[in-house]
This record gives structure tokens, sequence and C-alpha cells, in this order.
């Protein structure tokens, strides 16, 4: 048999309250901040991951930004490009209507109209999002049009300043995306030109200028015959820019769910690492509580029993 | 003829001393109770010599022959060899705490409710990365530039002072085992000047001289704490120690003592020396391993982490920042200054001009967002140099190895707990005091006190009455 000391006796309580009530530390801790892993040491392994799977979230939200940002440029260019249609139309309904005109006077008022259509049409395309020219590529710090007029207001050219390339930027990891056309594009490659592409022959300023100057001249075959086809022809370059810029819209909105679901998903992970499990916790804790308690009272004994003994001797 | 009434009343006398010893063995055990470094004392008791009488050998009573200590030494060496093993854990479970507080890698919040619920290099890190990609959304923004100069200080800084920190543990571990060496030469000399009054005491009073032997018990444990030593006992009961195979208690003299040397670069390392030889140590337990492997070990290994990833964004960034052009078309500007954590920064000319970052791929075009879409994309990048991981794979690697060197530690000092505790419970069924006991025997003295007492009665009245009748 084991001898038993006075001190083994409480130095063994002692031991045994102290190991309860670190446990039970932990367990409160646990119980009070949700959380089963706050510092490295609690769990290295799943601290790793959870570090993981917040960097990867973060970044994904980041990417949620960049698809917000580039809807935002989509819809500014698709409502642009909407004017552009809108003033097409009412170019080629000029053209339509000049036809079985004769009087120059009204034919000349035609021709102030077109050249009104060229400064609206020139205005559209200046559009800016955020400060930044949308349609001058990456040269969007200036405006991509600048019309020249002559001294009776006739529009004489109007001048791209812009380049054929287009900033992009990542929507996810290791995807680039860039959802706007450029002004003009004669290199017949690389990004949509809006208004001038050499690919589908657009080049809707030079074909509104033509225009304003048969008008002027009264050249009312030439209006009624290539001006209007060609303007025809910008009038479909225009609406392939709009199907595009559609087809962006929506593949956004699917890249945002994309993102929206990963976000979640990633965030069921981390939670499923780093959040405790309250109904376990509380459950131990109550037990660690009763342990407690039980150690406590048997402390009390132990002084008890040490007193009878003296009594008894008394 | 027997014995007569005379040496009746000696032994009596010798009966009553005996009992009186024990009573006072007794009292001190009691007095003790609570005296942690005190092993219970037994009185030994014997008969005293029988004398040859015409009756045959008779009797003369009973003496106290000495004061026991009971020890048990195997388990005081065991007891001194765990605390060596529990103190090294113990200094390495504190030292990695102050490191993973200096990291400062918590999560604080349960992430299901908010996406960055980690502070720290972690999220920083992100921060900077996102901020690029705002800022190649917007390269030619002014405010997004000044955006990213504020993420991209608040990285380097949250580098700079980690790495600060941890250069401050390492010299406050450097400081502790000085501590410690001071402490063990006082105590080797203490244990040789304990050597010198038990051996004297043992041959002045021919006894142990047990409350000697306690002390020097305490301060062998007290010296394992510190650091691991082996002992051999000479025939006088003196103890030789020596540490790492060098002596350094020879009976009562020191024969070498302990210094802390620098190896290079800091490094304090302990050594052993008589003023003619010196002797590097390598230490196995104790504060001083602990500190120096600590130091040398998990410290020093998240202080390398943390600089190879320092140094391998600095290189990163620089690289793909130098291909680019500024607002007004400049280049070759780099984007962070300084070679690992503790000197990362960023390009001062930048901080005072943002319009210099570099974003664009091409001269002259503000808009161009090449560059900086290169720089975001830096972030998903698997590097060589860290394993083949991203910046922030890497880094959360780092922090695990921490959190699992500490994990470790821990679990080591609980088990070890657990051993200290076994092991003295042990000691103290041994060696410890029981109340119930020590009154037990306290009640047996008196018993026997009071006995020899009337017995010693009797004999007198005996005498009284052989006086009486001789006057008579």
């Amino acid at each position: 048999m084991m001898r038993v000391t006075t001190n083994s006796i409480s130095d063994t309580l002692i031991y045994q309250i102290d190991r309860v009530s670190a446990n039970e530390q932990k367990l409160e801790n646990e119980a009070t901040t949700g959380l089963a892993v706050q510092n490295p040491s609690d769990n290295p392994g799943a601290m790793r991951s959870i570090l993981d799977l917040e960097a990867e979230s973060s970044a994904v939200t980041q990417y949620q930004a960049n698809i917000t940002q580039l809807q935002q440029q989509a819809t500014t260019a698709s409502s642009a490009m909407q004017s552009l249609q809108s003033i097409i139309s009412q170019a080629s309904t000029i053209a339509t209507e000049a036809d079985g005109t004769t009087n120059q006077s009204d034919l000349n008022n035609y021709a102030t109209q077109v050249s009104q259509l060229i400064q609206e049409a020139a205005q559209a395309m200046n559009t800016q999002f955020e400060g930044n020219y949308l349609f001058s590529g990456t040269l969007n710090s200036t405006p991509p049009y600048v019309v020249n007029q002559n001294s009776s207001g006739q529009v004489t050219s109007v001048a791209y300043q812009g380049n054929t390339s287009v900033p992009s930027i990542e929507v996810a990891a290791g995807t680039t995306l860039s959802v706007l056309p450029v002004g003009a594009n004669t290199t017949g490659s690389g990004p949509g030109g809006l208004v001038t592409d050499s690919r589908t022959g657009a080049d809707l300023f030079n074909h509104l200028i033509s225009l304003q100057n048969d008008l002027l001249a009264g050249n009312a075959s030439t209006i009624n015959g290539a001006d209007l086809s060609n303007l025809q022809n910008d009038s479909d370059n225009v609406t392939q820019q709009i199907a595009t810029n559609g087809a962006l819209q929506q593949r956004m909105t699917a890249e945002a769910n994309i993102a929206q679901t990963q976000v979640a998903s990633l965030s069921q992970l981390t939670s499923s690492q780093a959040d405790s499990d309250l109904a376990s916790v509380m459950t131990q804790l109550t037990q660690t509580q009763t342990a407690y308690q039980a150690a406590v009272q048997a402390t009390v004994g132990f002084q008890d029993l040490q007193m009878s003994i003296l009594n008894f001797l008394d | 003829m027997s014995l007569g009434l005379f040496q009746a009343l000696t032994i009596s006398a010798r009966a009553m001393d005996t009992q009186q010893a024990g009573i006072a063995v007794t009292g001190n055990n009691l007095a003790n109770v609570n005296n942690p470094n005190y092993s219970r004392q037994v009185l030994d008791i014997s008969t005293s010599i029988s004398v040859p009488t015409d009756i045959g050998m008779e009797g003369t009573g009973v003496q106290a022959t000495g004061v026991q200590q009971i020890v048990s030494q195997a388990l005081n060496s065991q007891i001194q060899s765990e605390n060596s093993t529990a103190s090294y854990w113990q200094t390495q479970q504190q030292a990695l705490e102050f490191a993973q507080s200096d990291l400062g890698q918590q999560i604080t919040s349960a992430s299901s409710s908010s996406s960055d619920s980690s502070q720290g290099i972690a999220s920083s890190l992100s921060d900077f990365f996102n901020e690029l990609q705002n800022f190649s959304a917007d390269p030619s923004s002014l405010s997004e530039r000044q955006v990213l100069i504020g993420k991209a200080s608040t990285l380097a800084s949250q580098f700079n002072q980690v790495s600060q920190q941890l250069g401050a543990l390492t010299s406050q571990l450097n400081d502790q085992l000085q501590t410690d060496v001071t402490n063990a030469n006082q105590l080797l000399s203490d244990i040789a000047g304990l050597n010198q009054q038990i051996s004297t005491e043992q041959i002045d009073t021919n006894s142990a001289p047990n409350d000697l032997m306690d002390m020097r018990e305490q301060k062998l444990e007290d010296l394992a704490n510190l650091v691991n030593f082996s002992v051999s006992s000479e025939a006088n009961g003196s103890l030789d120690i020596s540490i790492g195979g060098v002596q350094m208690v020879s009976g009562f003299n020191v024969t070498n003592t302990l210094s802390t040397y620098d190896a290079g670069g800091g490094q304090m390392l302990v050594e052993a020396g008589n003023g003619q030889t010196v002797t590097p140590l390598t230490l196995t337990g104790g504060s001083m391993a602990g500190e120096i492997d600590a130091r040398d070990g998990s410290v020093a290994t998240l202080n390398n982490n943390l600089n190879t990833l320092a140094s391998q964004l600095i290189t990163a960034v620089n690289t793909v920042h130098e291909t680019g052009y500024g607002l007004n078309g400049t280049s070759k500007a780099l984007f962070f200054t300084g070679s690992d954590a503790s000197d990362i920064a960023v390009n001062t000319a930048l901080v005072n001009d943002p319009s210099l970052i570099q974003a664009s791929g091409t001269k002259g075009v503000t808009g161009d967002n090449t560059v900086a879409l290169e720089m975001a994309q830096l972030a998903n990048q698997l590097n060589p140099n860290l394993d083949n991981q991203t910046f922030g794979q890497s880094y959360d690697n780092t922090v695990a190895t921490l959190g699992q060197s500490l994990s470790s530690a821990s679990n080591e000092v609980s088990d070890q707990d657990t051993v200290q505790q076994m092991l003295s419970q042990q000691r103290s069924s041994i060696s410890g005091v029981s109340l119930v006991e020590e009154m037990g025997n306290l009640s047996a003295y008196q018993t026997a006190y009071e006995a020899s007492a009337h017995f010693m009665n009797a004999i007198d009245q005996m005498l009284q009455i052989l006086v009486s009748l001789q006057s008579s």
C-alpha cells in the first residue's frame, strides 16, 4: 500500500483543481468567442487551412469588386451605344427624307441637322466612367474624338485620339476580361472599333460627314445610295457591339454568381474549421464545472478529516 | 546476583530519555509538515547492551541510536532529471508563446460572419494584392495610387515590427541564458560548500546531517532546473557534479565555472572554464538548453521564413514594377526597398509622389494597366523559392509551423507536469510527513514515557522501603 501523507492529499487536490480550472478556462474561452481556433498553437493544421481559406475568400471578394466594376463599365458603354444607334437611325431617316427633296435650303437644313448629329455622336463617344474616357483604349485620359468645324459650322473632320488596346482586369484567378470596344480600330485585329472598324467597313464619322457634304451639294443619288447603305453598315457594326456587350454582361453576371457561391462555400469551410461546436462545448463545460465542484468539495472533506484526527486525540 | 534497583532506575531514566527523543523527532516532523524540502525523520531505537548476570543476560533497557532521514536517492535523482526536462520544455513553451504573440496572427471573430477575421501579415498581404487589383482597374487614378502606397506601407511596417520583436525576443533569451549561467555558478559553489559542511559534521558528530542534506538536495533540484548534470558520490558524503562531461564540483571545490560566449552573430552559447582551459558545452536539458534551442530552433526558423518571404516579395514585385512606366513616363524605379523583413519599405520616392508608380506597359499610355495587373497576379504565382507556394500560402505555412512547435512544447509541458506530479507523490509517500502517523507516534511515545515514569516511581518506592528498613 502506498503511504498517504498529509501533503500528498492536498498536493493532489491542488493539482486536480489546477487541471480542471485550466480545462474550464479553455472551454469558457471557446464558448464566449465561439472559436475553436484562435492562436496558431490551438490547432496548427486548422490555422493553416483557415488562413489559406480566408486569403482565398478575400481574393474572391476582390474579384467580385472587379466584376462589379466591369459591369458598371459595360452598362455605361451600353447606353452610349444605344445613343449611337439612335443617332444613326436619325441620320438614316434624314437621308431617306432628303431623297425626294430638291429644295437646296431644305437640304441645307438637313445638313445642319447631320452636323448636329455628328456632334452628338462625338459626345456619346466621349462618355466618361469614373473620370476615364471609355472609348479611347488605354489612352483613357484623352477624349477619343475631337470634332473639327469650318466657320459656317459644318464638320470637316472627326479625329480619333485613342489607341487600339483596352485594359483588362482579373475576374477570377488567371482569367482577365475587358468589356470595352475602342472608338476606332483599323488594324484588322484586337478589340472591336465602335464607330470605325476596318473588318466590318464601319466608319461612322466619315460616313456622316459624307452625308452632310452630299446634302450640301445636293447629290441626291449618293445620299440615297452609298450614304444610306454605309449608314446601314455602321448601324450593323454598332448592333454587333451591343450584342457583344450584352453577352459580356451575361458573362459578368455568371462570374458574379460563381464568385458569390465561392465566397459562401469558403466561408462555410472556414467556419467548419474555426467555429467551435457550441453544443459540445457547453456540455463539456458543464461536466468540467461539476468536476471542479467535486474537487473543491473533496478539499473541504479533507480538511474535516484533518480536524477530526486532532479532535479525536484531544 | 541480578542487577540492582539502581540499575533499574537507570533503565527507566534511559527509557524516558529515549521517548523524549522520540517526541522531539515527532515534534520536528510535525513542525515541518508544510516544508516541501523536508524529508521526514525517524528515531532509531535499539536495546541497550545486555549485562551477563547469574541468571543469564539481563537487559538494560532501550537507547536512541540516531535520527534517520527517510529518503530515496534513486527517486531524488529521477526527480532531478525530470526537473531538467520539464524546465527545458517550459522555457521553450514560454519563448514560443512570445514568438506567437509577436507574430500577432490570431483569429478574432467567427469567420462565418466576416471574410477577414484574421489580422497580422496574412490580411495585410491580402489587402496589398487586392489593392493592386483595384489599382489595375484604374491605373491612372492618383487616389488609387495613394491607397496602394498605404496598403504596401502597412504590409512593410508589419514585417518590420514582427522582425524587430523577434530580434528583441532573441536578445531576451540571451539575457535569460546569462542570468541562468550566473545562478548555476552560484548553485555550484553552494553545493561545494554544503559538501564540505556535510563531510565535516559527519566526522564531528558521527551521524548524518539530515537538514544539510535536505538543503543540498534542494540546491541540486534548483540546478537541475537550469541545466542537466550528472552526480557521483564520494565516500565522505560529498557529491561531485559534472555538466556535459566536464567536472564542475569535485569534493569541496568548484573546479570549473560556466560562462557564455558568442559563437558568432550574437549566438550566445555556454562553456566551462577553470582559468586555463575552456570547453564549449552541449547542454541537453534545463532552461539553458531550452533558451538556446528555442532561439536557434523555432524562433530562428520563424525569423528566417519571414525574411525569405519578405525578400522574395521585394524581388518579385520589383522585377515586375521595373518594367513599367509611371504616369509621366518615368521608369526603372523600385517599388520596395530593403532586402528582408527587417528593412522592407516602400520606395520613398514613390511615397512622396505616387504618380511614379509604374503601372503602364507602354510609355506615355496612362490607361495601360499591364504592369499593374501583372503585379496583382503575383498573388497567385507559385514561387520556387517558397517551396512552390504563393506568398500567402508560404506565410500561412510559417504560422502553422510555429503553431506546431508551440503546440508540441505545450504537450510536452503538460506530459511532464503529470510525470512530476507522480514523482512528487512518490516522494511524498516515502519522505513526506503524515499528520496521522505523527499523532500516532506522539501518543505512543507519550504513553511509553508515562509507563517508564510509573516504573521509575515504583523503583523509587522500593528504594524508600529499603532505606526505611535500614534506619529503623
